[in-house]
């Protein structure tokens, strides 16, 4: 999780030197330009051994300046992807538990419980949260996983994963065509109401 | 409670978006501070002052190339130089409308194209000064002179209008300039 949310950043901060070196670099080759145009004018020929070579440095310099900025270009394109790729993937997460949860018609208490069981927290500390005896979590969270037909925790949570990784990407809605994790999973309802 | 509507009121608060790519906001503030340096320190008919004329004639030559081959809202594209938009706009705004707008908006569009044809312009006259076929004849002095105080102008509409604008739509612009990151208001529409 950690590695995910720092390479953006990494990014975003190489985007930036380059694109200082692009700015850099553009003010040397108009150094040269300049140079050779003054050089031309002031009587110089191209055959000059001098000149000659001033001007071809002038010319790589532009063509790296370009050659950076498609570059930079690149990589900008490629940070915005994985910002939106992010984006949809937490968007998806709440609307596939959303359908999930409506399937199953869990009382608002049980989608409570639910969702911070998908977020990690075991039944004492919802039962903090929640303010309830930890009995009294554990009887809705037994009701969770027979309402969504699964044995416990590990499968209940692995349900929604296999949801999101069975699908393709493409931005907006959830992956369409997925085979659930078992036959009675009501990954297939999700979609059709 | 709060934990199950996270997921969801984390789409609907303000939103940040990333508009200014590095280049873009690098090339912004160089300009800037080479507007700065030739008007209120730089001598006049110094080398520096040439120099520093060509710098900002880089950079504007850079930024146009980033204009065509940069992404989205770095692109002409975005910001088209329309009149019948920028006028719409205004109206607009003048009946209180609160879009946002990811790059420049129609009136700061033609800004952006105003500053750049102007620096252009004085780097332009400012060369031809310094050639001996140019050298000391009137006209050219005098449009150095014109267009320069015609970009005083223009920055101090650039900064009102940025300042109004920020004002108006409630996406702090300078921010957005600092950052790359403009941060739209809960309901705010986007265009």
């Amino acid at each position: 999780m950690k590695r995910r949310t720092m390479t953006p950043i990494t990014k975003e901060r190489r985007a930036t030197v380059l694109a200082g070196i692009i700015i850099l670099q553009a003010l040397c080759a108009l150094f040269f330009i300049g140079d050779v145009i003054a050089d031309l004018s002031g009587g110089g020929h191209l055959e000059d051994l001098h000149l000659g070579l001033e001007a071809l440095a002038a010319l790589a310099l532009v063509g790296g300046v370009v050659f950076l900025m498609v570059e930079l270009r690149r990589l900008l394109v490629r940070v915005n992807d994985m910002d939106a790729g992010l984006r949809v993937a937490r968007g998806q997460m709440a609307e596939v538990m959303e359908g999930f949860f409506e399937d199953w018609n869990l009382t608002q208490a049980e989608r409570d419980i639910a969702t911070m069981i998908l977020k990690g927290l075991d039944n004492e500390a919802i039962a903090k949260v929640r303010n309830t005896a930890p009995g009294t979590v554990r009887a809705q969270a037994t009701s969770i996983y027979s309402k969504s037909d699964t044995h416990g925790r590990a499968q209940f949570v692995s349900l929604f994963m296999e949801e999101l990784m069975s699908g393709d990407f493409s931005t907006g809605e959830v992956a369409k065509s997925h085979q659930p994790l078992e036959a009675n999973a009501p990954g297939d309802k999700l979609h059709a109401k | 409670m709060s934990i199950v509507t996270d997921p969801a009121s984390g789409r609907d608060n303000a939103r940040d978006i990333a508009v200014w790519d590095p280049l873009v906001r690098l090339i912004h503030w160089s300009l800037a501070l080479t507007i700065l340096l030739n008007g209120a320190i730089t001598e006049e008919e110094s080398k520096l002052h040439e120099w520093v004329g060509y710098a900002a004639l880089g950079l504007v030559a850079l930024r146009l190339v980033w204009a065509v081959i940069g992404p989205r809202h770095a692109r002409f594209s975005a910001f088209p130089p329309n009149p019948a938009r920028a006028i719409r706009h205004m109206r607009a705004v003048l009946h209180g409308d609160r879009t946002v707008h990811l790059s420049h908006n129609p009136l700061g569009a033609f800004m952006a194209y105003n500053l750049w044809l102007t620096v252009i312009a004085l780097g332009v006259t400012g060369y031809m000064m310094t050639t001996i076929r140019f050298f000391g004849i009137d006209w050219v002095e005098e449009a150095h002179e014109f267009a320069f105080n015609w970009l005083m102008l223009s920055v101090a509409l650039h900064v009102a209008g940025v300042a109004f604008d920020s004002w108006r739509s409630g996406v702090n612009l300078v921010r957005a300039m600092i950052n790359g990151h403009k941060r739209i208001p809960d309901g705010t529409e986007v265009e």
